[in-house]
């Protein structure tokens, strides 16, 4: 909010305007809990309706034209998400199966994906836990390919997380435009829908990827599995940045790797922050796990990730990386405090 | 980018376009690269002025330094992404006759998030940009190294990794994440994923070109 009331554009100066306005007159937690029916109206209208559009996801000074088909049919969910430059991949997913095809490494990837919500996302219920340490406004209305627009925020109170802007329809809910922002309301990525269609039915054929398999490879990733019984020790992040706390723990095969990663899941309640414990793959290569594998050497440091970053480090011999679409310094954090602590007995 | 074009988009932009041209010009946009890459530093540049900086964010693409690690230079990320990623970038906006303050408003943008590693390094640095601005090579523009220079990873591992995360993911950031991947420019980490796990090493990275490279041979 800070960056955009020293704005010099015009725009958006009755908005913010009309914001301090409507605090003025004490509105505020009557407009959140409008802006929270919306967010409730967004996730139902992702997760349950028909659409077909096509949408720029603008990030890191790149734009991609995406088009995405969702289909609700009989309980069954089908959706599409295709990239319509360059690469021509294309994500299809049939219910709980995921399959990317990827055109250009002539290979197709297929994994298993349980309760999982809609390509474009949605945003999760907004308790008393979470409003600790998000603030969610309702923005006055807008306009996005020329329909009307609620405009709603939910602004971080710390650097430990992002937020986010998002433009909905105002007849259906869909976010038209959305933004992910930093905490002094710099937009990192956003999503820009030039097209947006909700028909009654969806042709099987519109779900049909475009690419053609004859040649591919086909590869399947393994299920994530409970950590091994067997395990003496469990790592865990000592220490957390405010608000998160442990939401998954297990344990899964990535890649060719010979041996499963630790995967913990961390959250806050809207972000969310992987780690992933693996042991040192130098010191794998040498017990001749796998021998035709030339030892990667250790990652270390600081990547950037789509939107988010991924910090890895070494904690007794064994990698750690924290991986999430959060500031730098969150991932950061939570590396840098794992440690393993001694299994305890079930 | 025509001066038609460039109302478009900018209509477009505002939410005013009416349908029909929207139409027309995400036809325009698919079929042409270079018209996609104008209408992302336009939009860029639009967000500036409007004060919503950063927006579209110059980073340093991971992809980038991701590639470096590939073509076997390990070491120094920074400098030789850095110079990778705004050859394509600068060039094209020199070229359409930005006002200089816009350009520093770019480069703020850009700079900042290219040494988000090292968020207390960003003072000094975007005084020098403003400086840097002024001239007119921006090209040969080179970032400090950030006093922790981020060391290099391992591609194929993080990318399995931030696989793997997108399952967990909620909010937004998830639709986010998987479009990353499906972008071109995520290539070599996903292809670098995808030969390890069908072959069960970490070996075959060879076939993998540079995105840099990539981007320059963009016909569609």
């Amino acid at each position: 909010m800070r960056g955009w009331t020293r704005v010099r554009a015009h725009w958006l100066f009755p908005y913010a305007a009309a914001g301090v306005l409507s605090l003025a007159l004490g509105q505020r937690s009557g407009a959140a809990d409008d802006a929270r029916a919306w967010l409730e109206k967004m996730n139902q209208a992702l997760a349950t309706r028909n659409y077909d559009g096509t949408f720029f996801h603008l990030s890191e000074g790149r734009v991609e034209t995406m088009r995405i088909v969702h289909r609700v049919k009989a309980g069954r969910v089908t959706e599409r998400l295709q990239s319509l430059d360059g690469s021509g991949r294309e994500f299809v997913r049939n219910n709980d199966e995921l399959t990317c095809f990827l055109p250009d490494q002539h290979t197709v990837l297929v994994e298993p994906r349980q309760d999982h919500g809609p390509f474009l996302g949605s945003l999760p219920r907004f308790g008393a836990d979470v409003d600790e340490f998000y603030v969610i406004q309702s923005l006055p209305a807008s306009r996005v390919l020329g329909r009307a627009a609620r405009v709603i925020a939910v602004n971080p109170k710390d650097q430990y997380r992002f937020g986010y802007r998002l433009w909905l329809d105002e007849n259906t809910a869909m976010p038209l435009k959305t933004q992910l922002c930093d905490a002094h309301g710099q937009v990192i990525e956003q999503i820009l829908f030039a097209r947006l269609e909700m028909p009654e039915i969806i042709a099987d054929a519109d779900l049909a990827p475009a690419v053609r398999t004859e040649g591919m490879r086909w590869v399947r990733q393994g299920p994530t599995s409970e950590p091994a019984a067997a395990a003496l020790s469990a790592y865990r992040a000592a220490e957390l940045p405010p608000g998160f706390h442990l939401t998954v723990s297990g344990a899964q095969t990535l890649g060719g790797a010979s041996v499963p990663a630790e995967h913990l899941v961390y959250s806050d309640g809207v972000a969310t922050v992987s780690v992933f414990v693996e042991p040192d793959a130098a010191a794998q290569s040498n017990t001749a796990a796998t021998p035709s594998a030339p030892a990667e050497p250790p990652m270390q440091g600081l990547a950037r990730v789509g939107s988010g970053f991924a910090f890895s480090t070494i904690v007794q011999g064994h990698q750690v990386t924290a991986v999430g679409e959060v500031p730098a310094q969150t991932v950061e954090f939570i590396a840098h405090s794992v440690k393993s602590f001694p299994a305890t007995p079930p | 980018m025509s001066e038609q074009i460039r109302e478009q988009v900018s209509a477009f932009l505002d939410g005013e376009l009416p349908s029909s041209e929207t139409e027309l010009l995400l036809k325009r946009l698919t079929r042409d690269p270079e018209l996609r890459q104008s209408f992302g530093r336009y939009a860029l540049i639009g967000e500036s002025l409007r004060g919503v900086s950063g927006s579209a964010s110059l980073s340093l693409g991971f992809a980038a330094r991701i590639n470096r690690s590939i073509d076997g230079e390990p070491a120094a990320p920074a400098l030789p992404a850095a110079r990778a990623r705004p050859l394509h970038w600068w060039k094209p906006i020199a070229g359409t006759a930005v006002a200089a303050g816009v350009m520093g408003v770019a480069v703020v943008a850009w700079q900042q998030r290219a040494v988000a590693p090292g968020i207390t390094a960003a003072p000094r640095v975007i005084a020098q940009n403003v400086r840097l601005a002024a001239v007119p090579e921006p090209i040969s523009y080179t970032v400090p190294a950030p006093a922790t220079a981020p060391a290099m990873m391992a591609s194929a591992r993080l990318t399995n990794y931030v696989f793997a995360h997108s399952k967990y993911s909620v909010g937004l950031g998830q639709g986010n994440l998987l479009s990353t991947l499906l972008s071109e420019d995520a290539d070599a980490a996903q292809g670098a994923a995808v030969a390890e796990a069908a072959s069960g090493n970490a070996a075959p990275r060879a076939s993998t070109v540079p995105a840099v490279s990539r981007a320059a041979q963009t016909a569609p």
